[in-house]
């Protein structure tokens, strides 16, 4: 077994792994310092786990971001609200995490202003939420890839929204584009971090219903 | 004579055609009994929900259903009822629509979800979630809990609602709150319009908070608030005579303004990006 053929059964893996599978694991420190981690993490994201579960929403559109992603491909057969998505524990740490990376994410990187693209690439999927147009500052007619992707989920389930969804968000990127440009002529201004959180915040909520409505 | 006919013959169309409509539309109840501070859920793609307090611990759902390509779903599991209305294949917004006309104790917490909505709740005093892209949103009556909206570009409108933990999401709509108050009240919108009346209660923190809607807030003479207004492109208008005070950024005369009103017992912020803002005096 491969590295890539391990990494692309990671997100399926229970509890337990398969002869071949626990192999690969002694003969791999990269794989086997990354299934470390993941429990580690997995570990103390049940803490949080614990105080305060997420709403089936929010497991809705993070189910649906990697199913889009290919992490997981097990259609959902049950609906969410009676039945939550069942995703590997291993992956749970991931809801959370999302959830604030969603409106964070855009923020920090906007703050710290060292190379966006860069991360915004690596993080492009979910994070590409909040970072497309932080690519585009200059473009503001051209929908990002991430918006059209969005779009044509939504119009693949409810065609007549299409319109709607592309009209606010233009209004949202809008908002984000002039958010970030007073921010960064006055870094300081409270209130110009407050427009930028605020047009996040509107993105994370379009995306969510967008993709909480693609469900089956 | 033809004409006689013809309009004899329309008019019996017209009967067959509703009979036929008649018989499409299928009305379903279901009840559930229920403890204190139940919660419910209604999920529906297509159509309106409305919630009212109903006699005692029972909540009480009557669904119209308008043709065969939707089913209910339903669950209760403890103290929690589901309510879906599940889309077959081929539903569209006509033959998927659902009216929900819903009873619930007051005290319960309500979740809705409709895309085209509208949505209505009126007289409770549990928490209420609402959401929906298109949906308008009507919520009255409601006292000392939390009133959480999100809708794309569908218009909000909250009127009475005392003591609240207030907070408004919409990309689009319009949002009207009317003798709005509580401990917290936020209202976040990118094109939409603001418009608040109230005397902004006491104690509380309001924000209304804009991209280039414009934000307009009425409020009695004897308001006492500290009030914050800043629009980096739009012109701001004051009709209370203010007690100055010290703010992080620069007020200049029509795009900002800050100050005290009375005991300034609650914090006011006016926040628009290209909107206007205009913080009105009540006319007695």
């Amino acid at each position: 077994m491969t590295c890539e053929e391990f990494e692309r059964v990671l997100p399926e893996l229970g509890s337990g792994h398969s002869i071949e599978q626990e192999e690969h694991l002694k003969s791999c420190p990269a794989c086997s310092d990354l299934v470390g981690d993941l429990n580690a993490i997995s570990q103390q994201a049940r803490h949080l786990q614990g105080s305060e579960e997420p709403s089936p929403w929010v497991w809705n559109s993070i189910e649906v971001a990697l199913r889009q992603e290919g992490l997981i491909r097990q259609p959902q057969q049950q609906h969410a609200l009676l039945h939550p998505p069942r995703l590997s524990w291993k992956l749970r740490w991931l809801v959370p995490a999302a959830a604030v990376f969603l409106v964070v994410a855009g923020v920090l990187m906007h703050q710290r202003g060292a190379a966006p693209a860069r991360i915004a690439e690596q993080q492009s999927q979910p994070a590409g939420v909040v970072t497309a147009d932080l690519q585009r500052p200059n473009q503001p007619e051209v929908m990002a890839g991430d918006d059209l992707q969005l779009l044509n989920t939504v119009a693949s389930r409810t065609p007549s929204m299409r319109a709607a969804y592309e009209e606010n968000l233009r209004a949202v990127n809008a908002y984000i584009r002039d958010a970030e440009q007073s921010a960064h002529s006055d870094p300081n201004d409270e209130v110009a971090q407050q427009y930028l959180r605020n047009a996040y915040e509107q993105k994370a909520m379009v995306y969510e219903m967008a993709l909480d409505r693609s469900l089956p | 004579m033809y004409r006689k006919r013809a309009t004899t013959i329309a008019v019996v169309m017209i009967l067959v055609l509703a009979a036929f409509a008649a018989a499409q539309t299928t009305r379903k109840e279901m009840h559930f009994k229920v403890g204190r501070r139940a919660s419910i859920s209604i999920v529906n793609q297509y159509g309106p929900i409305s919630v009212k307090p109903g006699p005692g611990k029972r909540v009480m759902v009557t669904a119209t259903l308008y043709s065969g390509k939707v089913e209910i779903d339903q669950s209760k599991r403890g103290n929690r009822v589901s309510v879906l209305s599940h889309l077959l294949d081929g539903a569209d917004a006509t033959t998927g629509r659902v009216d929900y006309e819903v009873l619930v104790p007051a005290d319960a917490s309500v979740t809705l979800h409709s895309t085209t909505g509208p949505l209505r709740v009126e007289k409770l005093r549990g928490d209420v979630i609402l959401e929906g892209s298109t949906a308008m949103v009507d919520v009255r009556d409601v006292n000392a809990a939390h009133v959480h909206v999100k809708t794309l570009n569908g218009p909000v409108t909250l009127t009475n609602v005392s003591d609240g933990y207030v907070e408004v999401t919409s990309v689009s709509g319009d949002v009207a709150l009317n003798a709005v108050n509580g401990a917290q009240v936020h209202v976040n919108s990118s094109s939409g319009r603001i418009h608040y009346d109230g005397d902004f209660g006491e104690a509380g923190q309001y924000s209304l908070t804009s991209h280039s809607g414009d934000i307009e807030a009425i409020a009695p003479s004897y308001a006492s608030i500290e009030v914050v207004a800043r629009s980096v492109q739009g012109r701001v208008e004051n009709d209370f005579p203010l007690e100055p005070e010290h703010t992080s950024f620069v007020t200049r005369a029509g795009s900002a303004f800050a100050g005290t009103v009375g005991k300034a017992a609650s914090s006011v912020k006016l926040l628009s990006f290209s909107g206007k803002i205009h913080l009105k005096k009540r006319e007695q």
